[in-house]
């Protein structure tokens, strides 16, 4: 097995608690089907929050508190 | 008026939905409340009851610059949606969708039925994947005399030299260097996406969102793709195949996944 290849998550259980938290943010926030609802957030604002995420993120004990009411709750 | 409104996550077909009891499903955006199928005819949308008060556009916006409150939020989103695709072929939807009244729910599902079922169709049976390409510039830099004709050439020439051309020429090996460097990256990544585009229904080479350096190096190119779960096989072996060859250059693959399909369901019109 080559080391230098990382399989951050594995097909069989979607269970993603080592799956990185930047990751899944940018995959919900910024991509998926955008259909028009009543009440919406404009690309620019999402642009916006992200850059506080990534802020958030970088702090890795708040990104466990975010993980861990992910699991429980 | 009610004082709820209605936070979409996902569409998928009413028969799926219908194998999905609301009671096994996990924690909606806001705990309290419960997620719901809506839905018509061939179509089911998975919603749950959101308080107006903290969802219209402005309190949102408001709630959207707590970076915390987001993120929790946003891995709510995720969760759910995952659940879902997990167990039948669904479309994603982005974070935020927000309808007011359930008619409106209804009202959708009706008119955009057609191209949602088309769309469900085109992902039966696939899966999204994520490839990160990242790439160590101090390890590429010192493999790259190696491999660039002009720079050995050079190198050559520059030990042979006189030490006032010799320094000259050094300083030329470095520019060099870089360009070759920067040449040999992008060459690796194109490599890298028509490999893994080969095994794969589709490919969407993805914006960085900001220079992300971390233990692996720089974040070079980010990728999708939407690859058939009986093919998954094949592409993980292509791409560790392709991580072993440019391995020594300094380069390293990152796959994630598998994702619910964010990336091939957003250029449709919604």
């Amino acid at each position: 097995m080559s080391t230098s290849f990382d399989q951050m998550i594995v097909s069989e259980e979607w269970d993603s608690t080592d799956l990185s938290l930047l990751e899944t943010l940018d995959h919900v926030l910024n991509r998926g089907l955008v259909i028009a609802g009543e009440i919406t957030i404009s690309v620019a604002d999402i642009d916006l929050v992200f850059v506080g995420l990534n802020v958030l993120v970088s702090s890795v004990e708040t990104a466990h508190e975010v993980l861990r009411k992910r699991q429980t709750e | 008026m009610s004082a709820f409104a209605f936070y979409v996550y996902c569409i998928a077909e009413t028969a799926a939905a219908a194998q999905l009891p609301a009671g096994a499903l996990p924690v909606a955006i806001e705990e309290d409340a419960k997620l719901e199928w809506i839905s018509i005819n061939n179509l089911a949308a998975l919603v749950s009851q959101v308080p107006k008060e903290t969802y219209s556009e402005e309190s949102l916006a408001d709630h959207l610059t707590d970076a915390t409150w987001t993120a929790i939020r946003a891995m709510r989103h995720e969760t759910v949606v995952e659940y879902v695709a997990k167990r039948a072929s669904v479309i994603p939807l982005r974070f935020g969708t927000i309808y007011l009244e359930r008619s409106g729910i209804e009202q959708m599902l009706n008119e955009k039925g057609r191209e949602f079922e088309e769309i469900i169709e085109h992902l039966r049976g696939r899966e999204e994947w994520g490839v990160n390409v990242y790439c160590d510039r101090a390890v590429l830099l010192s493999s790259i005399t190696s491999v660039s004709p002009v720079l050995r050439d050079l190198v050559e020439r520059a030990q042979q030299a006189s030490p006032g051309q010799s320094y000259l020429m050094q300083k030329k090996i470095e520019t060099l260097k870089v360009d070759e460097a920067r040449t040999a990256v992008s060459r690796i990544v194109d490599e890298i996406e028509e490999k893994l585009k080969a095994q794969a229904d589709e490919a969407r080479r993805l914006r960085i969102l900001k220079v992300e350096t971390t233990e692996h190096g720089e974040l070079k190119a980010k990728f999708a793709f939407l690859v058939q779960r009986s093919g998954f096989e094949e592409f993980r072996d292509t791409a560790e195949q392709l991580a072993r060859e440019h391995q020594a250059a300094g380069v390293r693959l990152e796959l994630t996944g598998p994702w619910p399909v964010y990336n091939f369901v957003q250029d449709l019109k919604g």
